[in-house]
């Protein structure tokens, strides 16, 4: 909403700066956005909250000045209009559905001049950015600024040739009976053509104005009306005032803000005044700014007022609401005295009755329809008496010994992951459909008001993101991308959408490590993967994982006992390329949490230190690659068990000195009892049968 | 030899002596059994009786302030650790470490706002995205067909069902308020999305961290009593705090909050729009309707709510001036933080 301070000083004493005003409307919630000064006058622009319809116009934003800065509304000259007899034929007024127009008013000014405005009409609405057009449609809008009482002025003959032209109708001119306006709903596929010149496609949502003559030969109405505004949205282009225009009608309506909202947004088309119907327009105010637009025109543009009409009602009921000022303090937190809650409310418009010491029995003005209850009676006080004169206190709060398990356990996993050099990012929960052929199989979410592609679907994995998130890392010349991300991915179980939250992690390029030796480059894999994934699950105290083979040639699912949780992939060729990973291998990785989650022991327990110590015996051997350790591991440890304790992978080597389709590889074992030291005569037969069982089952070279 | 002569010259040969040896060099010089000191105190005898008291004193300050020197000369020479011959380390060299991840700046923040609350005594609570048109506008008092809720643009999801993505974090108030009775303390951090053309501030995707405190004879003044520490706690102790009354349709009373620009201290500036306040935050007393769609008692119970963006804040603090920049996961972004 836009105002200047001259205009505001029409209605309202102002005795403090352009600035100090600012600020006191400021604080007082009618947050002044810009004030600049402008030919003379100073132009303050303010976002108005949609609770307070009655801040769209300048007599509403006075109201408050005074109250801020205790001051009366200057009293405006009575129009006291009558209309002239004549002998034209009336008008008359049909509301199809009361509950869309509570109240129609309508006002003919015959032999109007309409022509450019006057100079300081001009410049007050070009000063808050609103175009003049001629005088009769700049009135209309200085009072729609000023009252917040949209209005619309037709070109009466207009409306009345418009209806015999359609080409349903062939009458002769003499035949003409006196006009009706019609408020009724749209038909289906029904066109008007509006002010701005687009041609409207209307349905049954549209509200529309409409006009008909009554015949007057056989006393029938005829039943078709030619629609000549969208109610209370835009007027017709046929039916608009122009510099021709002789005979004006003056309309000044009540109509619904759900429908208006509905016609607004069925035809695309919000203007100043369907913004202020969709907030309510005060009906008491109708009847004074059409008086005062009708007051305004006959000074401006001659003419003689010929009639007034109204159809429906206008009075709303005044609402009393009882207020307690100690319960008012109590809310507060403050002390402010009865008498000064009086006053402030007073100040505002409110008419305030004393009931008892501590209470009265308030009116709500007519133009304050936001004030419904007390709660709202207190608001009011707060905002005039200052939320900055409201002490501070400290409330007395309950320690909160719950704890909040996934949240500690999310952050676990998020400083670990950062421990083991990973960044975290965050990627976009929206995705689009196509993108994610090849990264999901899933049944995905979808969004029913996209307003992009990228903002097709819910998504059900975070590999894509994450790959696209390389692919950005990559472009940006980066040579080494690791990734990872917690969030919740969404589902779709039997029909019915379910969140699960996940832990995505994406490798890709070559890290660069600072050793001793050097600078020592090491490209990623997936078993980076299994060290990052291993290290976690040891860090939460998982234990019972495995890795099997997935779908796809390098595609692992990862498990705790039996319980799928997740999976790791090399990104396959065909996904790389079409998201422009060049000369790059790419590993993800996704594994939900809650799941996981589960497996996380609530309690740690100490296993007792063992009493004797173990015998280390490591055996050294060249393997062929395609047999697995995991089954030479396991096959070791039923060998030699019970007093094999441990035994892992301490060394593995490939080069020079290990022959093609080999691996060096180093086994560590630990023996020991719970019972005795053990003695190198019990160990030596369990390593020599291990060596064994490499060369024989598995064809071992032992080295 | 002059005395005065010797206290001049030592400053400066000390000063050019940039190795073990050659302190030792110069002690020997000096304090050494055939040094300069020795053959000073030698020459005693041979002054003159009236002389010998001054001339002792004189050779003592010498010897004091030479041990003196050496001591400082050979703490600065073990310090400097610069590469020595020995074979010990050049510490110029990079040291050799695990290079540490980044958590994301917006983790970050919500980690340290939630614990600012949880110090206070607040839980953090936190709820599912997906949501019903009841609890993200009905339940808080947001009518379906009303101009206050078209700050809420949202996205629906197809399926009869009027499923939507939250628009804010506050469905969580109902969803908790439904189950516990107060007293309640709450934090609720979360992504919430709204269908905004995506530019330098805004983004169909941020986070929000909500808050509400329901209980007995909650006041206006408790409010600004805790929102007032947690920007303190934030910001620091200097910043300066303003409520601005304003509206949304779930508080009553409702206050903006803004803190005095943390980059101009009040003065005006372009990050604050040459206004010298940044707005941080929305809240309010919770609305008698939200407590009764709720079945909690608004006669007997009173509570407030607050609501951030947390990139804002991030901005804010941090220095970003462009929302993208958290959704992009540059890794030269993600790494300064």
């Amino acid at each position: 909403m836009k105002f200047t301070y001259n205009w505001l000083k029409d209605f309202v004493e102002i005795k403090i700066t352009p600035e100090e005003l600012a600020h006191k409307l400021t604080m007082a919630g009618l947050e002044v956005t810009s004030l600049k000064a402008e030919s003379g006058d100073f132009v303050f622009e303010a976002e108005v909250t949609s609770n307070r319809p009655d801040w769209l116009s300048i007599i509403g934003i006075a109201h408050e000045v005074a109250a801020l800065t205790g001051r009366r509304l200057k009293k405006q000259q009575p129009q006291g209009l009558k209309a002239a007899k004549s002998g034209q034929k009336p008008v008359s007024i049909r509301i199809e559905d009361k509950k869309d127009c509570p109240l129609y008013t309508a006002k003919i000014i015959r032999e109007a001049m309409v022509g450019p405005s006057p100079d300081w009409l001009r410049k007050r609405l070009e000063l808050i950015g609103c175009r003049s057009i001629n005088n009769v449609v700049d009135i209309t809008n200085y009072i729609l600024f000023t009252y917040g009482e949209p209005l619309h002025a037709f070109d009466l003959d207009k409306i009345v040739l418009q209806f015999y032209s359609s080409k349903a109708l062939q009458l002769g001119k003499e035949s003409r009976g006196p006009l009706e306006i019609l408020v009724r709903r749209a038909e289906e596929k029904e066109e008007i053509v509006t002010i701005d010149g687009v041609k409207r496609v209307l349905d049954k949502d549209i509200l529309l104005i409409a006009s008909r003559t009554k015949e007057p030969k056989n006393q029938r109405t005829i039943e078709q009306s030619m629609p000549v505004a969208i109610a209370g949205v835009m007027g017709g282009k046929d039916t608009e005032v122009t510099a021709a225009t002789k005979n004006i009608l003056l309309e000044a309506a009540i109509f619904n803000p759900v429908t208006v909202r509905r016609s607004r947004q069925r035809s695309g088309l919000s203007t100043d005044s369907s913004y202020r119907f969709e907030r309510g327009v005060d009906t008491d105010t109708v009847l004074a700014a059409s008086s005062a637009a009708a007051g305004l025109i006959l000074k401006l543009c001659g003419g003689k007022l010929a009639l007034a009409r109204s159809a429906g009602m206008s009075l709303q009921k005044k609402r009393g609401i009882d207020l307690d000022t100690c319960r008012l303090n109590g809310a507060l937190g403050a002390k402010i005295p009865s008498l000064k809650i009086r006053k402030i409310l007073e100040s505002l418009g409110f008419k305030v009755k004393a009931k008892g010491k501590d209470s009265f029995s308030v009116t709500v003005p007519s133009q304050r329809q936001d004030v419904l209850s007390e709660i709202d009676l207190v608001e009011e006080v707060a905002r005039i008496y200052g939320f900055e004169n409201i002490p501070t206190s400290d409330p007395a709060l309950a320690a909160q010994l719950k704890d909040n398990r996934t949240r500690d356990l999310v952050a676990q996993v998020r400083e670990t992951l950062a421990g083991l050099g990973l960044n975290e990012a965050i990627t976009y929960s929206l995705v689009d459909r196509e993108s994610l052929a090849g990264f999901s199989g899933e049944t995905t979410l979808e969004i029913l008001n996209p307003l992009s592609q990228d903002q097709e679907v819910l998504r059900p994995t975070l590999a894509l993101s994450l790959a696209k998130a390389i692919s950005f890392n990559l472009n940006q010349k980066q040579e080494y991308v690791n990734l990872f991300e917690v969030a919740n991915l969404f589902l779709s179980a039997s029909g019915k959408p379910r969140e699960e939250l996940y832990l995505g992690i994406a490798l890709c390029g070559t890290r660069e490590l600072f050793l001793e030796q050097g600078l020592v480059r090491e490209e990623a894999g997936l078993l980076h993967l299994k060290g990052i994934i291993e290290t976690l699950f040891c860090r939460l105290g998982v234990k019972g994982h495995s890795f099997k083979a997935g779908r796809g040639p390098a595609a692992l699912d990862i498990y705790v006992g039996d319980k799928h949780i997740g999976r790791m992939l090399k990104l396959p060729a065909d996904l790389k390329a079409r998201l422009d990973i060049k000369n790059k291998e790419a590993f993800l990785l996704e594994i939900s949490l809650e799941r996981l989650f589960g497996f996380a022991p609530t309690e740690k327990r100490l296993t007792p230190l063992p009493k004797y110590p173990g015998i280390t015996r490591d055996i050294s051997f060249i393997l062929k690659e395609d047999i697995a350790v995991e089954e030479v591991l396991g096959a070791v440890r039923d060998q030699a068990k019970p007093l094999l304790a441990q035994v892992r992978i301490a060394d593995y080597y490939k080069g020079k000195q290990i022959p093609g389709g080999f691996r060096g590889l180093t086994l560590s074992c630990i023996y020991r009892s719970p019972e005795r030291t053990l003695t190198e005569a019990e160990v030596a037969p369990l390593q020599a049968a291990i060596s064994a069982l490499l060369t024989e089952r598995f064809g071992a070279r032992i080295r | 030899m002059d005395i005065n002569e010797i206290l001049a010259q030592v400053d400066a040969e000390i000063r050019d002596i940039g190795t073990r040896e050659g302190l030792e060099e110069f002690r020997v010089k000096y304090l050494g059994r055939k040094g300069i000191v020795a053959q000073l105190t030698g020459s005693i005898p041979t002054l003159p009786v009236e002389e010998r008291g001054r001339f002792g004193q004189q050779v003592n300050a010498l010897k004091n302030k030479l041990s003196c020197l050496i001591r400082e000369k050979e703490k600065s020479l073990a310090d400097s650790g610069t590469k020595a011959a020995s074979g010990e380390e050049d510490l110029g060299m990079p040291g050799i470490a695990q290079e540490l991840g980044h958590l994301h700046p917006v983790t970050q923040i919500i980690t340290r706002i939630c614990d600012i609350f949880m110090r206070m005594g607040f839980a953090v609570v936190e709820g599912p995205e997906i949501e019903n048109e009841y609890n993200n506008f009905t339940g808080l008092n947001i009518p379906l067909e009303h101009p206050s809720r078209d700050v809420f643009d949202t996205f629906y999801l197809k399926g009869g069902e009027k499923l939507l993505l939250r628009s804010h974090t506050s469905p969580v108030q109902i969803r908790v308020m439904q189950k516990q009775k107060p007293p309640l303390a709450v934090v609720v951090p979360g992504r919430v999305y709204r269908p905004d053309a995506v530019d330098a501030s805004h983004s169909f995707m941020f986070h929000q961290i909500e808050g509400f405190l329901v209980d007995k004879g909650i006041r206006f003044s408790d409010l600004k009593g805790i929102l007032e520490a947690f920007a303190r706690a934030v910001f620091g102790e200097e910043i300066k705090m303003r409520f601005r009354p304003h509206f949304f349709p779930f508080t009553e009373p409702s206050a903006e909050v803004d803190i005095s620009c943390i980059i101009c201290k009040g003065k005006g500036c372009s990050v604050c729009g040459r206004k010298g306040w940044l707005e941080i935050l929305g809240s309010g007393m919770i609305h008698p309707n939200v407590f009764k769609h709720v079945g909690i008692d608004p006669e007997v119970y009173t509570g407030f709510a607050f609501g951030m963006g947390v990139e804002r804040i991030a901005m804010l603090k941090y220095g970003i001036n462009d929302i993208r920049l958290f959704f992009e996961n540059d890794l030269r972004f993600l790494k300064q933080f």
